[in-house]
């Protein structure tokens, strides 16, 4: 053809349209211009494509058409996007994929590059072919988050595993696409086809449920993709990071998890005063110790102490919040006066306050502030209004390693460093800053970029004030409590229904009046409180009826109260064989190792008696020793025998278990309620000396107000270890509270029956000792447990504390006395530990 | 001084020993507090010295240090479940036809005039433990059953033993009857400064650099005493890990391999171990 016939040809095909429509005649001749420059025969060819795909579907060819000029400045081409157009000509009504591939034609051209473009079409085209709406899902995602970075692979990857989706189970892209890009946007590209995997199986169980997987709105498919959150998973080093709190501050905290997820936001950890929330993840190993320790530090370098909030708040020229429902204080007012640039100083603020903290803490933890700025180093710094406060937190941080030089930036942060700097310093030095700053404007979307790696927006939560410092100008902040109840004789007090810590919580038992809880007590199934059949019972009966009485210690007057508390011994009605079988089944093979450790030992430990006077083995020694003796003119005993028989063990041991409510409780690890381990525990206990052969004997106590602490002997050391005995295990429920003292006097009391010389108490408790009735002042209970203990001793009972309390430490010292306790802060190892500590101890 | 130690070794000798009169020679010992006055103190009055304490405090050292001072030969034997009162007192042997008495080492402690020390008297049996009673009161005699005999304490000697009250021993606890016959003196891991002064002197290859983390590590690791661990980091784990970076393994492997692995099986609780011991040296 020549270049005048070319150049008809085009006119002819223009007038075509125009004869057509004029709207298409019109953007065709405003495209044109930009056709013209890659030569006539080129522009022929672009003008018959608009005219096909406007005569097969007008609003394709309309797509086409308008979208003409930016995909030939994106690609400098003309000819191999128009090709590709006329492809949807195949399919009838493709014109919403016309026009979802127009608009991200020039995207793709942009991030896939030519070949990459090719590429992306060609995937669109087969979708189009296979099911057009997929085709237009397809084509209507954006480039951009189609490739999330990984350019023509990142999209191969996510698409091609909707490819077989499709072909045996018809979920059409459009379905798919969206979660996937999710996933593999949160997760990487490797969990997008475990994930499809997981969906495909769940879509084959029932299409609604499997299409509300794939869109990521169902609960099974959030809870997957925190399941497999990369980075250090918080869930599973719980205990690690409780154990390096501990370590380094010497206390504990409740590190519970946050509502977090992936796309939310930057992952931090939070506190609210009281407990650290943390994240389901955080990216390594290394950022979530160090927010960790700072999180810890803001608590004991006093952040939320609640004289410097308030102070906080009357410098900022503003009432004192009232305290939210749950006695928190809300943070929002302080800020308000900020108006719209309330994220820019909340920012300098926190630059401020956490550089005060760090101080701190890197006073207290050596190398601490190094990491600090390693991690920050380390990081990538996103742009934005963001970097710019990274960055001067970093040199800030920078600065103050170096041992704050002389620098005319920073000067103004210098008092920070001091010793006593407190938060209103921070916050009096971040105003000053903000008057002068020239960090710009932020929003609050950009503000979680702008924190180094370990710390976190301060006020992200309400916080309940802390009360540390008041209690140490006072002391332990007891004393003042203390005097309070100085005095005052305690007494059972049904009206003053003083709920001690560890007795409060959901207990089904406590609106029974305690006339109604004595008797034979108990409940017969669970959460139903009924009262046991009360037979002709009334206050001020028989003392066989109200049990037998114990004196109590009071450290206040220095001396015993004679027949103070009331001990009733009770039996346990709640049976549940079913549980019991099934705790023996979930631990047979932890119950399985602790009998073979104790049979390896047994040879050791149940040595054969020596030095007898009949047996069916000489003993050597004893032999020698005789021959020796009778030489030199002596007249020796004939014990010269070794006996076989299974010995006579000298060590009994009664494991008696505080089953107050607090055991209901869940556990802080996770998995069921604390009961549940205590029950598996005394269920392995019982199992594990079964083989050990020792005689013991199994126990529980509650209590409720002096006259009315309840003794459940579960089973006596003359008795066996029955189904039933598994069965009351396997029903152990809490209940009200843990008068210890009274229940271990009562314990002692039960020895006398015990065949052996050597004679063990082991406690197993959740907390300390207290009761409805104690006042608050706990120190009342503890000096009798204590006394009860070195009762227990003179009569030649040796007792033992294992607790669950974290806590546990604080206390136990005092009552059981230096390493006469164990502090278990790992429950879910309770069944297991139990078992074995009972043989270190008897060794 | 060395060479004349390494004549000695490999050899037999006889367990009294008198101290080598040497005054550049005497074991090293660093006082934690007034250990030293009360110990001679009863010494002075000749009155039984009970050790109280965690393992590798330092108290077998300090009884070394300490008989080296007063220039009296000790003997030391370490008590365990089946050591009977023979072992202590002593039997009769054949020899030929003829039978002969054997002084055990507490017999001849105190027919020498030695201090004898009773390592982890706890362990031994009770019935074993009875027969030291006339030895700790104002009679100062050694009943020998077997022989129909009871010894006079020669006039220097002296009873020391040495207990640690950890959770193990809760059912093995001494009678209250035999404790309260001793001079008790307290031990516990002696202060930072007195701790690294230790290591100076035990490993001194070790550079100043690596001491001061590794000591205050080892006290941080004791923090975790009540959480799982049953004995804390001892002075003289951190003396080994000591070494073991003078041999040159790195601060962490050496740490590990002296502080974290042989006191736990916990992972967690090695890792949270780790976790302080990396902070020290990084
Ligand atoms: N006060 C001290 N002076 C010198 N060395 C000490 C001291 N305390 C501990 N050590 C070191 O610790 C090691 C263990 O001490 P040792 O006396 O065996 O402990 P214990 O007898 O209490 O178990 C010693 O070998 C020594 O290296
Ligand atoms: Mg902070």
């Amino acid at each position: 053809m020549s270049s005048t016939e070319i150049l008809a040809e085009i006119q002819q095909v223009l007038a075509d349209l125009e004869k057509i429509s004029f709207v298409a005649h019109r953007d065709t001749q405003s495209a044109l211009g930009a056709i013209q420059p890659y030569g006539d025969e080129t522009v022929l060819e672009w003008v018959k494509a608009c005219k096909a795909l406007f005569e097969h579907d007008r609003d394709a060819g309309k797509a086409f058409m308008r979208g003409s000029v930016a995909a030939c400045g994106a690609s400098n081409t003309v000819l191999p996007w128009t090709r590709q157009a006329m492809r949807f000509l195949a399919w009838r009504g493709s014109w919403k994929a016309v026009d979802g591939y127009m608009e991200q034609l020039p995207q793709a051209y942009r991030s896939l590059g030519f070949e990459g473009e090719v590429r992306w079409a060609e995937l669109g085209l087969d979708w189009c072919e296979r099911h057009l709406d997929s085709g237009v899902a397809y084509f209507r995602c954006p480039v951009l988050e189609l490739e999330g970075g990984h350019g023509i692979n990142g999209i191969e990857d996510v698409v091609l595993p909707s490819v077989e989706l499709f072909g045996n189970r018809r979920l059409a892209l459009g379905t798919y696409l969206s979660g996937a890009i999710r996933v593999r946007n949160l997760l990487g590209i490797e969990a997008v086809l475990p994930w499809a995997k997981r969906g495909a199986d769940i879509l084959q169980s029932g299409r609604l449920r499997g299409e509300a997987f794939f869109k990521l709105e169902s609960e099974e498919s959030m809870a997957l993709l925190l399941e497999n959150l990369p980075g250090f998973r918080i869930p599973e080093h719980q205990r690690l990071l409780q154990l390096v709190i501990y370590a380094w501050f010497g206390f504990n905290l409740d590190l519970l998890e946050s509502k977090w997820s992936p796309d939310k936001g930057r992952a931090f950890v939070e506190t609210d005063g009281v407990a650290l929330y943390l994240p389901m993840a955080l990216p390594d190993r290394e950022e979530a110790m160090l927010a960790v320790l700072h999180a810890t530090g803001h608590l004991k370098f006093h952040s939320y102490e609640r004289r410097y909030i308030d102070a906080l708040f009357r410098a900022a020229g503003r009432e004192h919040p009232p305290l939210d429902a749950e006695q928190r204080i809300t943070w929002r007012p302080l800020f308000a006066a900020y108006g719209d640039d309330m994220i820019r100083f909340q920012l300098i603020f926190d630059i401020c306050e956490d550089t005060r903290v760090d101080e701190q803490i890197g006073r207290h933890i050596p190398n601490y502030r190094q990491r600090l700025l390693r991690a920050a180093d380390a990081a990538a710094i996103v742009d934005g209004p963001a970097a710019a406060y990274f960055r001067w937190a970093r040199d800030l941080l920078q600065w103050t390693i170096e041992g704050a030089p002389a620098d005319p930036v920073f000067e103004p942060l210098r008092p920070l460093l001091s010793n006593d700097a407190n938060i209103v310093d921070a916050f009096r030095i971040a105003n000053e800053l903000y008057k002068h700053t020239d960090l710009p404007a932020i929003a609050l979307l950009a503000r979680d970029q702008a924190f180094l790696p370990g710390r976190s927006p301060n006020a992200a939560r309400p916080v309940y004030p802390r009360r540390m410092l008041d209690q140490a100008e006072f002391g332990t902040g007891l004393e003042d409590q203390e005097d309070v109840v100085k005095n005052q004789e305690i007494k059972p007090n049904p009206e003053q229904k003083q709920i001690p810590k560890h007795a409060a919580g959901e207990d089904p038992d406590f609106d029974i009046p305690p006339e109604e809880t004595a008797g034979s007590g108990g409940r017969v199934g669970v959460g139903i409180p009924q009262p046991a059949h009360v037979l002709g019972y009334a206050k001020g009966a028989e003392y066989s009826e109200k049990g037998k009485p114990y004196a109590e210690w009071d450290y206040r007057d220095n001396r015993y109260k004679r027949n103070w508390a009331w001990v009733q011994e009770k039996t346990l009605t709640e049976l549940d064989a079913n549980e019991a079988t099934r705790l023996l089944a979930q631990y047979a093979p932890a119950l399985q190792r602790l009998k073979r450790a104790i049979q390896t030992q047994k040879p050791i430990r149940m040595a054969p008696l020596r030095r007898q006077f009949d047996g069916d083995e000489l003993d050597l020694e004893a032999s020698i020793t005789y021959v020796v003796e009778k030489r030199a003119g002596m007249s020796p005993q004939a014990n010269i025998y070794r006996q076989r028989v299974v010995q006579y063990r000298d060590t009994a041991v009664v494991l008696l278990a505080d089953m107050s409510t607090s055991i209901m409780q869940a556990c802080a690890e996770g998995g069921g309620k604390v009961v549940d381990r205590i029950r598996a525990a005394m269920l392995l206990f019982a199992e594990s000396m079964e083989e050990v052969g020792d005689p013991y004997g199994l126990a529980g106590f509650a209590s409720k107000y002096r006259d009315n602490v309840s003794y459940y002997t579960i089973k006596g050391f003359d008795e066996t270890l029955t189904s039933h005995t598994r069965a009351v295990l396997g029903g152990l429920t809490g209940r009200l509270a843990t008068r210890m003292g009274a229940a271990i006097r009562h314990a002692v009391a039960s020895f006398d029956r015990a065949p052996s010389a050597r004679r063990l108490l082991l406690i197993l408790s959740d907390g300390r000792p207290a009761d409805y009735d104690d006042g608050g002042d706990e120190r009342y209970l503890h000096e009798d447990t204590r006394m009860a203990v070195k009762e227990a001793g003179d009569a030649g009972i040796h007792v033992f504390c294992i607790t669950l309390d974290a806590a546990g430490s604080e206390y136990l010292p005092q009552i059981f006395g230096a390493g006469h306790y164990l502090v278990l802060d790992h429950i879910n190892d309770l069944p297991k530990k139990l078992p074995e500590i009972y043989l270190r101890l008897r060794k | 001084m060395k060479g004349f130690l390494n004549r000695l070794r490999g050899v037999e000798r006889d367990i009294i020993q008198m101290p080598v009169e040497d005054t550049a020679a005497g074991p090293y010992y660093e006082a934690q507090g007034n250990e030293i006055e009360i110990f001679e103190a009863a010494y002075k009055k000749r009155l039984p010295v009970m050790l109280k304490g965690p393992t590798g405090c330092g108290k077998t050292r300090f009884l070394e240090a300490m008989a080296w001072r007063l220039q009296r030969p000790l003997v030391t034997v370490s008590c365990h479940e089946d050591l009977t009162s023979s072992d202590l007192v002593g039997r009769f042997l054949l020899e030929g036809e003829q039978t002969v008495w054997q002084d055990g080492p507490l017999t001849r402690a105190v027919k020498a005039g030695a201090i004898c020390y009773l390592d982890e008297i706890v362990e031994a049996r009770t019935d074993s433990t009875v027969i030291i009673h006339p030895l700790t009161d104002h009679r100062r005699q050694l009943p020998l059953e077997k022989k129909g005999q009871e010894i006079e304490a020669h006039e220097d000697f002296m009873l020391v033993i040495s207990y640690n009250p950890g959770y193990q021993t809760v059912l093995k606890d001494l009678k209250p009857s035999t404790k309260q016959r001793f001079i008790g003196i307290d031990f516990n891991y002696p202060n930072e400064d007195i701790e690294r002064k230790i290591l100076r002197n035990e490993v001194p290859e070790l550079a100043e650099a690596q001491l001061a983390p590794l000591v205050a590590a080892g006290r941080r690791a004791r923090t975790l005493k009540d959480h799982g661990l049953d004995e804390a980091t001892s002075t003289r784990a951190l003396v080994y890990a000591a070494n073991m970076m003078a041999a040159g393994i790195t601060p962490l492997e050496a740490c590990k391999a002296a502080l974290v692995s042989p006191v736990t099986d916990d992972p967690e609780l090695a890792e949270a171990l780790l976790e302080i011991i990396r902070a020290h040296f990084s």
